[in-house]
């Protein structure tokens, strides 16, 4: 039957010059797709960071931070922070920044951002850390505002004691994915010192709350805020 | 070859080839929007995505011309019925493995989200309709190169 290879031999002419004229005028266009790549277009990332502003969402902080693609910068001080901090969060008072920046500085690369993070609305650590950082020459810096009781109000993983410190070489010096442990904050002691003022740090939900925070947590954490 | 058999043939031709120059029109419009659609189908290697995106729309203009002009029309309606057959089980295999790709069988523009989603299972109906109208023209057409109206 002289049907089928007619049938045969149209179709593969039909698919040859439709190949032809489709390459052609791909590579003539100026939208044309590139053939060695995949569709180039990849999902946009949920986290919209905007450096006009200076500052970070919670929400974008907290998914930067499951991913570990930002680095949490704990400006209050050292006592402070041994108290409770970010989990992986470095401690970098901005009294001590000329002298333990360098330190840091490696640890910063790499990251999508920097994010500096004190205690209390009206807190102005963050934001200074946050100056130096930029005038140091670090990109991507973002403060998240009232970061610290914000991130106890939502349950997000902290971490006690000096282990995101950078004495400490032992430490990720990133965010990483929370385990189960990690999430309750009760199990994470690791030091004397947090142990002994563990009912003090049980306290801080309260201090993220609307209004009560002002009377125990803001006032009393920026006393310590000099700069 | 009867008048009324060479019009049907002509009509279903037409019919068909007017599917294909709907489908292929916007994707000709939009290669880097149809490639996304493509990808989203999860069934080709990334090296392959683009070459398929780039070649789709115009085999199926190809198609439509050739249907409507007759020139190797029973190679075009052949050709059409494995395409839209293809294109029929990839849809069931997509509802199948739960991946909801809203079709992109004749826009590439994104669903509107507040509007009420399609179901995969209307575009499974809907390109078996297809397929069974792309069927029903390739055999009316080899039937009359068969008795050789053409």
């Amino acid at each position: 039957m002289r049907l089928v290879p007619r049938i045969l031999g149209q179709s593969l002419g039909l698919l040859a010059l439709s190949a032809l004229f489709a390459f052609g005028v791909n590579a003539a266009r100026p939208d044309g797709l590139p053939l060695a790549q995949a569709a180039a277009k990849p999902a946009p990332s949920a986290v919209q960071l905007t450096e006009a502003s200076g500052e970070i969402a919670l929400k974008d902080a907290a998914m930067l931070f499951l991913s570990g693609r930002a680095v949490f910068l704990d400006a209050r001080s050292d006592f402070e922070y041994q108290l409770g901090h970010i989990q992986g969060a470095i401690n970098l008072p901005v009294r001590n920044f000329a002298s333990e920046f360098q330190d840091i500085k490696p640890r910063l690369a790499g990251k999508d951002a920097v994010i500096a993070y004190c205690d209390g609305a009206g807190c102005p650590l963050s934001h200074a850390l946050a100056k130096h950082l930029r005038e140091a020459g670090v990109k991507n810096v973002y403060v998240l505002k009232n970061g610290w009781s914000l991130w106890q109000a939502e349950k997000l993983p902290v971490a006690k004691g000096v282990d995101g410190a950078p004495s400490s070489p032992t430490t990720p010096g990133a965010a990483a994915p929370a385990t189960k442990a990690q999430l309750a904050p009760e199990r994470t002691a690791s030091s004397p010192l947090s142990k002994a003022k563990a009912p003090r740090l049980s306290k801080a939900p309260q201090m993220s709350t609307a209004t009560p925070a002002k009377a125990n947590g803001q006032d009393k954490l920026c006393t310590d805020c000099t700069n | 070859m009867p008048v009324p058999a060479r019009a049907a043939d002509f009509a279903l031709r037409f019919a068909l080839a007017l599917v294909l120059f709907y489908a292929s029109a916007d994707k000709l419009l939009h290669p880097q929007d149809f490639a996304a659609i493509v990808k989203g189908y999860h069934v080709l290697p990334d090296a392959l995505i683009n070459p398929v995106a780039i070649w789709l729309p115009w085999l199926e203009l190809a198609l439509g011309l050739s249907l409507v002009s007759g020139f190797w029309s029973e190679g075009a309606a052949t050709l059409t019925a494995g395409l839209f057959g293809a294109f029929w089980l990839l849809m069931i295999v997509s509802w199948a493995r739960g991946i909801d790709v809203g079709c992109g069988c004749f826009s590439t523009k994104p669903a509107d989200p507040g509007a009420e989603p399609v179901s995969m299972l209307y575009y499974i109906g809907r390109d078996a309709v297809l397929f069974g109208l792309a069927l029903f023209t390739a055999w009316v057409r080899l039937k009359a190169v068969g008795e050789g109206g053409e």
